[in-house]
């Protein structure tokens, strides 16, 4: 039977599974480095996306995730054998959710920057 | 016919007889994927509280370290660390790497998953 998903994009989901797992593995080792009593302060926080580069290294996180999340969830969508018209619509909400949660990640790590 | 994906055969989803080591590592990633999704949401919504200042901030850090929250976060972890590693094995066999050894590399994937858990739990709950 043809799945319905795309190999680009499945081929995507990988690799951005195997992506999240080394910015895990960094973002761990970074936290402890920076702040080895952990980020359990607003002003922790604050301090932490002083560090040159971590805005960065969050941002790349937060589209990994997101939309590994996003094509994960379509996946298990697609193993309910969804119509054309459900597919179509679940990929509408699938995008504009991923988009808003990514800018607004973004956003937000541009705030608390700016507040350290 | 019995596992022909469709809407009205979701109930047996949650039937645990006659079920592989295959079976169990897709219900697993099924399961630790629709999990995590829910708290990337919850914890976006959470770090909201940032933009909100200090006191909003500092106010929900308080309750997230109570027990009850811990358990919760333990439970994400160990969430992660079965769909991150079950997620290795799945990348790896994709590839061609491990397809005869897939049941092997499952099991030994949920151990150092179990183990992991064991070690942030530790740390969580008995260091300092």
């Amino acid at each position: 039977m043809k799945t319905p998903e795309n190999s680009w994009l499945w081929l995507y989901k990988i690799v951005a599974g195997l992506l999240i797992v080394a910015l895990l593995g960094i973002h761990f080792v970074v936290n402890h480095a920076v702040a080895p009593e952990g980020l359990l302060s607003y002003a922790d926080v604050a301090n932490y996306y002083q560090v040159p580069g971590i805005a960065l290294m969050e941002i790349a996180f937060l589209v990994f995730v997101v939309s590994h999340a996003l094509v994960g969830l379509r996946s298990i969508l697609l193993d309910l054998n969804p119509s054309p018209a459900i597919l179509r619509t679940a990929n509408t909400v699938l995008l504009l959710v991923g988009a808003f949660a990514i800018v607004y990640g973004v956003w937000l790590v541009f705030v608390i920057q700016s507040r350290g | 016919m019995r596992n022909h994906p469709s809407p009205s055969r979701f109930p047996l989803w949650f039937d645990p007889r006659s079920r592989h080591p295959g079976t169990w590592a897709f219900i697993l990633n099924r399961i630790t994927a629709l999990g995590l999704t829910l708290y990337l949401f919850l914890h976006l919504y959470m770090l909201s509280k940032l933009s909100q200042g200090p006191e909003a901030y500092d106010t929900f850090i308080a309750l997230a370290k109570t027990p009850v929250i811990m358990v919760g976060e333990l439970l994400v972890i160990a969430a992660g660390l079965i769909h991150g590693f079950n997620g290795i094995r799945i990348a790896l066999t994709s590839f061609g790497i491990g397809t005869r050894r897939q049941t092997e590399l499952f099991w030994l994937m949920m151990v150092l998953a179990g183990l992991g858990t064991l070690f942030f739990g530790y740390v969580m709950f008995f260091k300092d």
